[in-house]
């Protein structure tokens, strides 16, 4: 082979090493989270990046043909196609199971949130100020 | 090439192991949600391996099949979620309204 093969061979094992990384990745994601709606997070990433990376490495080996065209047009479609299945799945999952709220918190009115929030991020801030003025005091 | 060629069949046979540890979150996972979403990505990852095979056998139709099948597991899990969140709210008014009755014989 000669040196161009050699590099496009480099670098399209590159990107497909990329994905295998990232599959590797959510499938500990998908071990690791204990409820459905955090493993989703993992395994939506793999539909995605994972997917595009491989496909990315294998663009690069195929060369410019129409197969390389095919391959982008998976890419775009689960581009796509993931993130409404992940939805209908978190929606399958908030319609069906009744023990909800021992999972995670739900919030009938948004305003609620938003003002926890709010109350959350001014004690925040509250306490930078604290610490720096301590963090002076202590220097000075 | 023989180079490109080993490395194909290790990557058939890398994600042929991933693919049964899906399978292992597929049959563990406790609710529906869970099993449909190791479906889910099961079909990302054959999606990966017909691809490899398409550039491997050097048959181009092979790709038309991936992205048809990338499109038939969308299909399959938006369907079946609809389907069973519809049956669960069938159940749950048979419940209900059994639960009327029986609250009334008691």
């Amino acid at each position: 082979m000669t040196a161009i093969e050699w590099i496009r061979f480099l670098i399209g094992s590159l990107f497909i090493l990329t994905g295998i990384v990232i599959f590797f990745t959510e499938l500990f994601g998908v071990f690791h989270f204990k409820y459905v709606l955090n493993r989703m997070h993992a395994a939506a990433m793999g539909d995605t990046l994972g997917i595009s990376a491989c496909l990315i490495g294998l663009m690069i080996f195929s060369g410019f043909n129409f197969t390389t065209l095919k391959l982008f047009l998976i890419v775009v479609f689960l581009w796509f196609a993931s993130p409404v299945s992940s939805h209908v799945l978190a929606r399958l999952e908030v319609a069906t199971n009744e023990k909800l709220t021992e999972y995670c918190e739900i919030y009938q009115d948004v305003n609620d949130l938003e003002r926890e929030l709010a109350e959350k991020s001014a004690d925040e801030t509250v306490e930078v100020v604290e610490d720096t003025k301590k963090r002076e005091g202590s220097v000075s | 090439m023989e180079l490109y060629h080993t490395l194909y069949i290790a990557l058939l046979a890398l994600f042929s192991f991933l693919l049964l540890i899906c399978l292992i979150r597929a049959v563990k996972g406790p609710q529906v949600a869970d099993r449909l979403m190791a479906v889910n990505m099961m079909g990302t990852m054959v999606m990966v391996m017909i691809s490899v095979l398409a550039l491997l056998l050097n048959e181009g139709y092979l790709v038309d099949i991936c992205l048809i099948y990338a499109m038939i597991s969308f299909l399959a899990v938006v369907v079946l979620s609809k389907v069973y969140i519809g049956i669960y709210e069938e159940r749950a008014r048979q419940k209900n309204k059994e639960g009327g009755t029986s609250d009334d014989s008691h």
